[in-house]
């Protein structure tokens, strides 16, 4: 029997996103993808399309101009979808908590699933913490996940959910973004 | 039915989310008939106001940590050009085990950076297998980074008055080994480089720059070296023994993306060498010295980062916390001969373009 959830446990794509980190997560995520560590022999590839991703990873504190592309790369991943936070300053600010233009942690916007930490996450890390990330993924529903900050309304585009109308922009809302 | 094709501008973008990036930047291409003619840049998603945290949250001892987390990939040439800042301040004397240790994990980093950049401009460029067997050969650096100094990416390593570790007999023999497996890898990948006809003429006039725009546009780094420019801060320095551990500076002519990879490879081998030297002739003493006294007065240190110069600006008024951090990055200074460069190309070629200037946004916008 065809069985979607079966084939998507086997060919993870991930949309990968830095929101202000250091560089160093990210290229330890590259190194994931490369021959050594070889996060391809679970079918996790890296695509830059949020529209055919299942996961994603997120690096960096959320600068204040990237957290309206990290919402509406978000909410344009269609559900079930899983979030890991990558880093330590992904998950709560780390050194950078407390600066003038940073808020501290992605999950201020968006719900996290699995928190990765350290300066920078080694790449054993990552692979544990996308792995959990795809056990999640079978619980998952296909119900829309709304973003705690930033999310607009639900607008249908003849009897589908049009992804373009969800994400808001910064003050346009009522001003408590 | 007509046949003349009326020239129409065309608007872009690229970023700020793009597979070819990994940092988020906005490039708005404009282009006519598939040829661009304009750019416009926007840089400033990354900003996190490191440099107003240094001189208001931190105190000067910690800042030494907290600039290496601007850019994961340098990160040691900032922790270095801000060290080497302060202890002048301060007047500290540094051994010289301390320096020639800096000096090889600062190398050690070049060398992983420059090959990073090297497999990018391939994934881009369409030679997936070549990202694939770069990327392989990069490990073993990064484990020897973290042999020495404990950490893969953000080490850590140099304080102020000195270095925190230093690595037994044992590790000196990995060293050794490690870099001659990698000598003999790059010197395939120049063979690689030079002949294959997908990457040779793939990249062969493609994203050219000549000297003298290169000299009016500010270029620096190995963007300023492959167009025949003796552009490197490493010939001039006092602080760090790059004299006496074998530096040359490398050359290429061309200056389009296929003489700044060779640029790249060559510098990996004058690094591999600089090593090795190091290694041999590693002198005894200690490895970190007592500093005493708050930083006083200002100072002004550049230093050659894997991109390019790197420049500190530090002002301190004997009190723990510093005046002023200014901070002036690589690829910032190169914008504007990277617009230069984009103009007149195919858009096609953009992505390709761009991960040969290997940009650091990070850096960039702080």
């Amino acid at each position: 029997m065809f069985k979607l959830k079966n084939f998507r446990k086997r060919s993870l794509w991930i949309l990968h996103y830095n929101a202000g980190s250091c560089n160093g997560c990210d290229i330890e995520i590259l190194a994931c993808l490369g021959p050594t560590y070889d996060l391809e022999r679970f079918g996790v590839l890296n695509r830059g399309n949020p529209k055919q991703s299942d996961m994603l990873l997120i690096t960096g504190p959320v600068t204040y101009r990237s957290r309206e592309r990290v919402v509406e790369l978000f909410t344009q991943m269609p559900e079930p979808k899983v979030v890991v936070a990558v880093g330590s300053c992904t998950c709560t600010g780390g050194v950078f908590s407390g600066m003038y233009n940073v808020e501290d942690g992605v999950d201020k916007y968006i719900p996290v699933d699995v928190y990765i930490p350290g300066c920078a996450a080694t790449p054993e890390y990552i692979i544990d913490g996308v792995l959990k990330g795809l056990e999640l993924l079978e619980h998952k529903s296909k119900e829309i996940v709304k973003p705690k900050k930033l999310f607009k309304k639900l607008s249908f585009h003849k009897d589908h959910i049009d992804r373009r109308g969800i994400a808001g922009k910064v003050g346009e809302n009522d001003g408590k973004d | 039915m007509s046949t003349t094709t009326k020239a129409v501008d065309m608007q872009i973008p690229l970023g700020a989310q793009h597979i070819s990036l990994l940092e988020p930047v906005k490039f708005t291409f404009t282009t006519q008939n598939e040829k661009i003619v304009d750019v416009g840049s926007d840089v400033g998603f990354v900003h996190r106001g490191v440099e107003h945290a240094c001189s208001s949250k931190f105190e000067f001892k910690q800042v030494g940590f907290v600039v290496a987390r601007i850019c994961g990939l340098c990160a040691i040439t900032h922790s270095m050009c801000y060290t080497a800042g302060v202890e002048k301040l301060l007047d500290a004397q540094v051994t010289q085990k301390a320096k020639y240790l800096r000096t090889l994990l600062i190398e050690l980093d070049r060398i992983h950076s420059h090959m990073l950049c090297l497999s990018h401009t391939c994934e881009n460029a369409g030679f997936e297998a070549m990202f694939m067997s770069l990327m392989g050969d990069r490990e073993p650096v990064m484990g020897l980074q973290e042999a020495i100094t404990g950490n893969r990416v953000q080490f850590d390593y140099i304080t102020i008055g000195g270095v925190t570790r230093e690595f037994d007999a044992q590790t000196a023999q990995k060293i050794i080994q490690v870099l001659g497996q990698t000598q003999k890898k790059i010197e395939g990948y120049i063979e690689e480089f030079q002949n294959n006809w997908s990457l040779s003429k793939k990249f062969e006039g493609i994203g050219a720059l000549s000297p003298e725009g290169a000299y009016e546009y500010n270029a620096i780094g190995p963007l300023a070296r492959a167009c025949g420019l003796q552009v490197d801060v490493r010939n001039g320095l006092d602080y760090l023994p790059y004299k006496e551990v074998g530096f040359t500076t490398i050359t290429q002519t061309g200056g389009d993306i296929h003489a700044r990879n060779m640029v790249r490879l060559y510098e990996i081998l004058n690094s591999i060498k600089m090593c090795r030297n190091i290694v041999e002739g590693l002198p005894e003493g200690e490895i970190q010295t007592k500093v005493r006294g708050k930083p006083q007065g200002e100072v002004i240190t550049r230093l050659e980062a894997p991109r390019g110069e790197l420049m500190y600006y530090l002002k301190g008024e004997n009190k723990k916390v510093l005046d002023r951090v200014r901070i002036k990055t690589p690829t910032f200074a190169t914008i504007p001969a990277m617009i230069e460069i984009f103009k007149g190309q195919d858009y096609a070629d953009a992505p390709a373009i761009l991960a040969s200037f290997d940009p650091c946004l990070s850096c960039t916008a702080k």
